[in-house]
């Protein structure tokens, strides 16, 4: 019964994490071996008449992280807001963009309300890498600004725990078969003695 | 059934165990460390890392070019690692950081006076575990960036083998789920579930 339910299980749960298994996997090989070449940006489109919120002088973070979001539908664009730079001498709000697909550069003068908007487009496996590495170790703080990211680390972690499932119950379906232990074991001591070798050969 | 067909489900169902069992560890690495690299939330004092600072006499360094003199310095000084120069050399100097999961080196040499100012950084446990997963040597959006350690070749092609076997792994199950008739319904179901999902996110619906 019970290895009939964690088969079942190891099926369906391994069924619906295989498409983010194989974007993580994939994307490894370009963030190992893949350079980028920069390619031609689109030409900046400025915009006026902007309704731009205040604060950005004395806001940090998260505030102004999200003041800062307000700007991103009046220039016709949407994503996760990378950090925030103002330039306190000419009073400019500069801001990166981003999702898979596109990233942007946003450069908002606060007293004229105009914003200049540099775009540029991500081919295919920059856009698996970028998903690969978000959200990531940086700018933790405001990280997850934008409701994609929040999503997209939903199913990030959840891709993790369902890899570790399936990594145990993988373990217990091996097991049941009796005539495969002798050689599981082999394997399963090679990778424990590459691994063990690896890491030891890396920090020594 | 064709015997060609029997023999690649034979093979395919092992391997599909095999290669899990043999890669079992370095899943679990980086599976834990990307939990860690997108919940750094959860931990307190992770970056912190023990400092020690010398500046010992060297010897002029062996060699023509920039790569072959900071290896002998290294050699000199006892580090070992990635190598990463700044975009401009002062003049009379080899400056360079040198860093590995466990640690990192931050090296000023002044050729004239023979001599190296060293900043070592020793990282906590946690921190070197995290660092494995992105220790690769190389960026892509930075194309002058490039492995320099052979170390660094071998974790990287342990990353590239893990992910070639994984991907071998998941194209093998849809055969193997596939043949089983009172599953495909459901299974369906389920596949065009993670597909959909992960396409809002690819095409940058989400």
């Amino acid at each position: 019964m019970l290895y009939r339910w964690l088969r079942d299980l190891h099926l369906y749960f391994g069924l619906f994490i295989s498409p983010f298994i194989l974007l993580f996997a994939a994307s490894v090989f370009y963030l190992n071996h893949g350079k980028l070449i920069a390619g031609t940006d689109a030409p900046a489109e400025t915009y006026r008449d902007l309704d731009v919120p205040d604060g950005f002088d004395r806001l940090k973070g998260r505030e102004a992280v999200d003041r800062a979001a307000a700007i991103l539908p009046q220039v016709r664009l949407s994503g996760e807001i990378g950090y925030l730079r103002y330039v306190a001498k000419d009073r400019h709000l500069i801001f990166p963009v981003s999702k898979a697909g596109f990233e942007a550069t946003v450069d908002v003068d606060l007293d004229a309300r105009t914003a200049t908007v540099k775009r540029r487009s991500m081919n295919l496996w920059e856009s698996l890498s970028y998903l690969h590495k978000m959200p990531g170790p940086h700018n933790a703080a405001i990280r997850g600004n934008w409701v994609g990211t929040g999503i997209w680390r939903l199913f990030a972690d959840a891709t993790i725990y369902l890899v570790l499932f399936i990594s145990l119950t993988g373990l217990y379906l091996w097991w049941a078969i009796k005539s495969e232990r002798r050689a599981g074991f082999v394997l399963l001591a090679a990778g424990a003695f590459t691994f063990v070798g690896l890491v030891y050969a890396v920090i020594r | 059934m064709p015997s060609f067909v029997k023999t690649f489900e034979f093979w395919n169902r092992k391997f599909h165990y095999y290669l899990g069992l043999y890669f079992l560890f370095f899943l679990w690495l980086f599976s834990l460390t990307g939990l860690m690299l997108n919940h750094q939330s959860w931990f307190t004092d992770l970056y912190e890392r023990h400092e020690t600072i010398y500046d010992p006499d060297i010897e002029a360094p062996a060699g023509e070019t920039q790569l072959s003199q900071t290896l002998d310095v290294m050699r000199q000084l006892k580090l070992k690692g990635e190598i990463d120069w700044p975009a401009a050399q002062p003049v009379g100097h080899i400056d360079f950081n040198v860093s590995r999961p466990n640690g990192a080196a931050q090296v000023r040499v002044d050729l004239n006076a023979r001599h190296a100012y060293v900043k070592e950084f020793t990282n906590g446990t946690l921190h070197a575990f995290q660092i494995f997963h992105t220790f690769s040597g190389s960026r892509f959006n930075q194309p002058a960036s490039r492995r320099d350690w052979a170390v660094t070749s071998v974790w990287v092609l342990a990353m590239d083998a893990l992910a070639a076997g994984l991907i071998v792994m998941v194209v093998g199950s849809y055969y193997m789920w596939w043949r089983l008739k009172k599953r495909k319904t459901l299974g369906v179901v389920v596949l065009a579930g993670g597909v959909l999902s992960c396409w809002v996110f690819v095409a940058g619906v989400l």
